[in-house]
């Protein structure tokens, strides 16, 4: 397996959000979609995705209701609210701004400058 | 929009909310660790494998509950009431534990606010007048009165005061109502009520004019006075009293919370103008005590070094008149004298209290060492130190809390306690009160007790070393030498506090017991004592008032039980007490302000007998020295090693004169046994007594403080009876006299010793405690250190070492500590009784007999507590002990 990447400062939010947005899941399941997207290539700290969680539901982007999981356990689902999706959406136009420009930068040539 | 009802709300749901926050959180971690695990044994990982990994990935699961609860917004407050209810529950879990600290806490905490309540309302809240604090007395001869042309001089020469005013003392009698009384009082200048700056409640203050002679029969009446012999009349004001058979008109009544009875006249209840008439030139007569207010501006040093200029420039033209006039704010001449004690008692609650926190601060280390298995497992699931911290700070918190507010139940019975039991010259007792100040006192110590004696239990309790902990079972090695050092110190340091406040309680006992143990010169049994006044009434008619005193007399002596009857000026202990300077005839004409003086006394024949005061030579004033007899005086033990250390005083002549009139000569005719005069702890100062029945001035005069005579009967019977039979006895003669100060002898001794039982009894009450607390720590210490060492006395018990061995080892273990704390104690203690030295009588600060009998009974208690868990050391079973982990 390729080395993992780590989580860089404050994506983790956006992700959480990206994840809820193609449907409900409970939190073990967060972490295995975005762990399948990335095709395993990010590192999450397993105990990191709680905190985040609580804060996006605290500040109205997702929000949860129990439910039953697959293996017919009670566990607690988190949806995308639409609030949630508007902030997914300029969170996500932000990013790719920032990584244009960054890979802009980066790619400036000696004589260009 | 957030109203508060809705804010409050919000909050509501999110504390009450919080049990459930915390099981669904607890159930969707699980949820994700469980999916995890099978997750990991489906790709072929063994359970207990996959378990491990699971928890392993997942990380520190305290830590992410803690982050989330803090992601929903969990306050600061939230996290203090969840630490709150953390800690209720740990208090429940150890009932004993937490009663035994909350009384500790509360003894401490509740004796401090007791005494801090009685030393905020003495000595720190001002004065109930207005600027009390530009207030001052000015008095003569560091302590004394002052003559009239002395105040008028001083008041017209200096520029430092707005206002200078004067009093004097006062007493007359009431009458022309059902029962005739004397009531003490102050005649004052006219402007001295408006520079206090209070209003009357009814009525008005004196004005410009009434203090001349002539318009001087008026009265301002005291809240009390008016309620107690005016019953509360509104319409008072205009109506007209018989005082000293004068009408005065009442021309105000003063509201319920004024006082102005300063220290010498503390029982004045009602002012009269004072009209100086022909004293304005009088330099001889100091009855007169002066308050001032300072000019703004005007520093106090500032009116001293006008008032030293003035003074000494009169001193200069009339020699002996102005010398040692002092400047002194009003209160500090108020409160002196109780300041020091008042302090030393703070100080001693205050190591109640500190002896009470080391207590609870080693039963707290004992029971984190019980605790630390659950914290080392809060810690390995992610537990913060600064969080573990901060609940443990809640934990005390919420001990300290109840140990204040069981405390604050104490202070409000303490106080009432303190003022029923205080000596009757303490100055503003009666205002004694939980107020804000003392409010904010109880919950600064409440927090300040708090972290004293929760601090280093929480750094210690909370550093725990995670291995170890988990690995011994709960039975940690971090329990070593640095814990034990620090109980070793606390106990040590309760030895130390609890001895110097016992040596401190022990120096005023045995003060207190050589007070009594002092010889007033009289006999106080069965003794009793009243005043009698004629002032106002026709037998204080010259020719009227000796036959009226004979007849009193002879028919108090024929009463039954009455053994025998005298009369005296002024009661011993009890009465005013004048000097009085004389010369002796045959003597150079001494200095000014060196001429022989001698406390002043007039009595009857009988008044030696009756009080039992020995007569060492010559013999007692008789009936027949009357007023056509030559003048004889009697005159103390003291007063002829004074004034004849060679001779034999008897026949010798003296005179109390004011130049230039000529000598009235007095004949010696007896020496008496020195009798206590005015203060019980200091030594008779040379006396004279004249005889009544030959003194003029005695019966002629009409100025109020010559108007009465003090009765003394001593009686085989009962003295309540005898009060009510002689009461009848002066009224068959007079109905219109007042009786009053009707008082035992023995009471008189009392009150004498008022304020050191009060002293002793308090510290002695204080120290009693900080011994029981120091020994109940003690004894704590050992046992908890005995339980600790079960396995190594079970290990020494197998190899052979004996029971006593064992007691012997523990014993001195807790000698060592009572040593340690004894040894810095004694210095403590040394500079404790320096600074108690002015309380101590007949004994040195340093009384060996003290030091020495103190540190005994402490190792003797050290003993004892360390006894009773050693010789539960001594029963060890070794198989039992080896086994024990």
């Amino acid at each position: 397996m390729d080395k993992q990447l780590e989580l860089l400062q404050g994506t983790l939010d956006m992700l959480i959000l990206k994840a809820v947005s193609l449907g409900p899941l409970h939190g073990y399941g967060i972490l295995l979609r975005i762990q399948q997207i990335s095709k395993d290539r990010l590192e999450i700290q397993q105990g990191s995705l709680y905190p985040a969680l609580y804060r996006l539901e605290h500040q109205g982007w997702i929000a949860s209701e129990w439910g039953e999981s697959e293996n017919k356990r009670k566990a607690k689902y988190y949806r995308l609210t639409a609030a949630g999706r508007r902030r997914l959406q300029t969170e996500a136009e932000r990013w790719n701004r920032m990584a244009d420009v960054i890979a802009g930068i980066l790619g400036t040539s000696p004589e260009e400058v | 929009m957030s109203t508060l009802a809705s804010r409050l709300r919000s909050w509501f749901r999110r504390t009450l909310g919080r049990p459930q926050l915390e099981s669904e959180m607890e159930t969707e971690i699980r949820f994700h660790v469980d999916a995890y695990t099978e997750d990991l044994e489906r790709q072929g990982v063994s359970r207990s494998e996959a378990v491990r990994r699971a928890r392993i990935e997942f990380g520190a699961i305290e830590n992410t509950k803690e982050e989330c609860r803090e992601a929903t917004g969990a306050t600061l407050l939230e996290n203090f009431l969840q630490d709150l209810r953390y800690g209720a529950r740990s208090m429940r879990r150890a009932p004993g534990f937490t009663a035994v600290a909350v009384i500790a806490l509360a003894l401490g905490i509740g004796a401090n606010a007791a005494i801090f309540s009685v030393v905020n309302a003495v000595l720190i809240r001002p004065l109930a007048y207005k600027d009390s604090d530009r207030l001052v007395t000015i008095l003569n001869n560091g302590d004394g009165p002052v003559a009239v042309a002395n105040y008028i001089d001083w008041r017209d020469q200096s520029q430092s005061f707005e206002t200078m005013a004067a009093a004097d003392y006062w007493s007359a009698n009431l009458t022309g109502v059902d029962t005739p009384e004397r009531l003490l009082g102050l005649k004052v200048t006219q402007n001295l009520l408006p520079m206090l700056g209070v209003q009357p409640l009814l009525g008005r203050l004196f004005v410009e004019g009434e203090d001349r002679v002539g318009a001087e029969h008026e009265v301002i009446l005291s809240y009390k006075l008016w309620q107690r012999r005016f019953s509360s009349d509104p319409k008072i004001v205009g109506k007209t009293v018989l005082l000293d058979g004068n009408s005065y008109a009442i021309v105000g009544v003063m509201p319920r919370g004024f006082r102005f009875s300063p220290f010498w006249a503390t029982r004045a209840e009602m002012w009269a103008p004072n009209a100086f008439g022909d004293r304005v030139y009088s330099r001889g007569n100091n009855s007169l005590r002066i308050f001032a207010r300072l000019k703004d501006g005007v520093s106090l040093e500032q009116a001293r070094a006008e008032i030293a200029g003035v003074t000494a420039r009169l001193e200069h033209q009339f020699p002996g008149t102005n010398r040692e006039v002092v400047v002194t704010p009003l209160k500090e001449k108020v409160v002196g004298k109780i300041e020091t004690p008042l302090l030393v008692l703070l100080g001693a609650v205050g190591f109640v209290l500190l002896i009470a926190c080391a207590n609870v601060a080693h039963m707290l280390l004992a029971q984190a060492t019980a605790r630390q298995k659950e914290i080392a497992v809060r810690t390995a699931l992610g537990a913060r130190r600064f969080r573990m911290v901060r609940q443990f700070l809640t934990e005390n918190l919420l001990l300290a809390s109840l140990g204040g507010g069981v405390g604050l139940l104490l202070a409000i019975w303490g106080t009432r306690a303190l003022v029923a039991l205080s000596p009757a010259n303490i100055p503003r007792l009666e205002s004694v009160a939980i107020d804000g100040r003392v409010a904010s006192f109880l919950l600064a110590v409440t927090g300040l007790t708090s972290v004293a004696f929760g601090l280093v239990p929480a750094l210690q309790a909370s550093a725990v070393n995670l291995s170890d902990t988990l690995k011994e079972g709960g039975r940690g090695a971090s329990d070593g030498i640095r814990r034990n050092r620090l109980r070793s110190f606390l106990v040590a340091s309760e030895f130390t506090l609890a001895l110097i406040l016992l040596i401190g309680a022990g120096l005023m006992i045995r003060s207190f017991l050589a007070l009594r143990a002092v010889d007033p010169g009289f006999n106080p049994h069965n003794v009793l004592s009243m005043v009698v006044s004629v002032a106002g009434s026709k037998e204080a008619e010259p020719g009227r008032r000796a036959i009226f005193y004979r007849e009193l007399l002879e028919k108090v002596r024929a009463l039954p039980g009455v053994e025998s009857a005298g009369g005296i000026n002024h009661l011993p202990l009890a009465g005013d007490m004048w000097g009085w300077p004389f010369v002796i005839e045959g003597r150079p004409k001494p200095r000014p302000g060196e001429s022989p003086s001698a406390v002043y006394r007039i009595a009857t024949p009988g008044y030696l007998q009756a009080m039992r005061i020995p007569l060492l030579q010559g013999r007692d004033i008789a009936g027949a020295d009357d007023v056509n007899a030559p003048g004889v005086v009697l005159i103390n033990e003291e007063a002829a090693r004074t004034y004849w250390p060679k001779e034999n005083p008897i026949g010798k002549h003296i005179a109390f004169t004011n130049e230039p009139n000529p000598p009235v000569w007095l004949t010696v005719i007896g020496v008496t046994k020195d009798a206590k005069e005015g203060d019980w702890a200091v030594k008779p100062y040379p006396e004279v007594y004249l005889a009544a029945f030959q003194n003029r001035e005695y019966l002629e005069s009409m100025a109020g403080h010559f108007e009465y005579i003090t009765l003394i009967a001593r009686t085989s019977g009962d003295l309540g009876m005898l009060a009510s039979t002689i009461k009848d006895t002066v009224w068959a003669i007079d109905r219109n006299l007042p009786v009053s100060e009707v008082i035992t002898m023995d009471q008189v001794v009392d009150m004498a010793n008022e304020q050191p039982r009060f002293e002793m009894l308090l510290l002695g009450v204080f120290a009693g405690v900080a011994l029981v607390m120091a020994a109940v720590g003690m004894y704590g210490v050992m046992s908890y250190s005995i339980s600790r060492r079960t396995h190594e006395i079970g290990i020494r018990v197998s190899l052979g070492a004996s029971r006593s061995g064992i007691l012997v080892l523990v014993l001195r273990q807790g000698l060592l500590l009572a040593l340690a704390g004894s040894a810095v104690g004694i210095v403590g203690a040394l500079l404790l009784a320096r600074l108690m030295s002015k309380l101590l009588f007949g004994v040195p600060p340093t009384d060996p007999l003290t030091f020495v009998g103190v540190a005994v009974l402490m190792l003797i208690i050290a003993l004892i507590a360390s006894y009773i868990p050693a010789r539960r050391a001594t029963r060890v079973d070794p198989i039992v002990a080896l086994r024990y982990e």
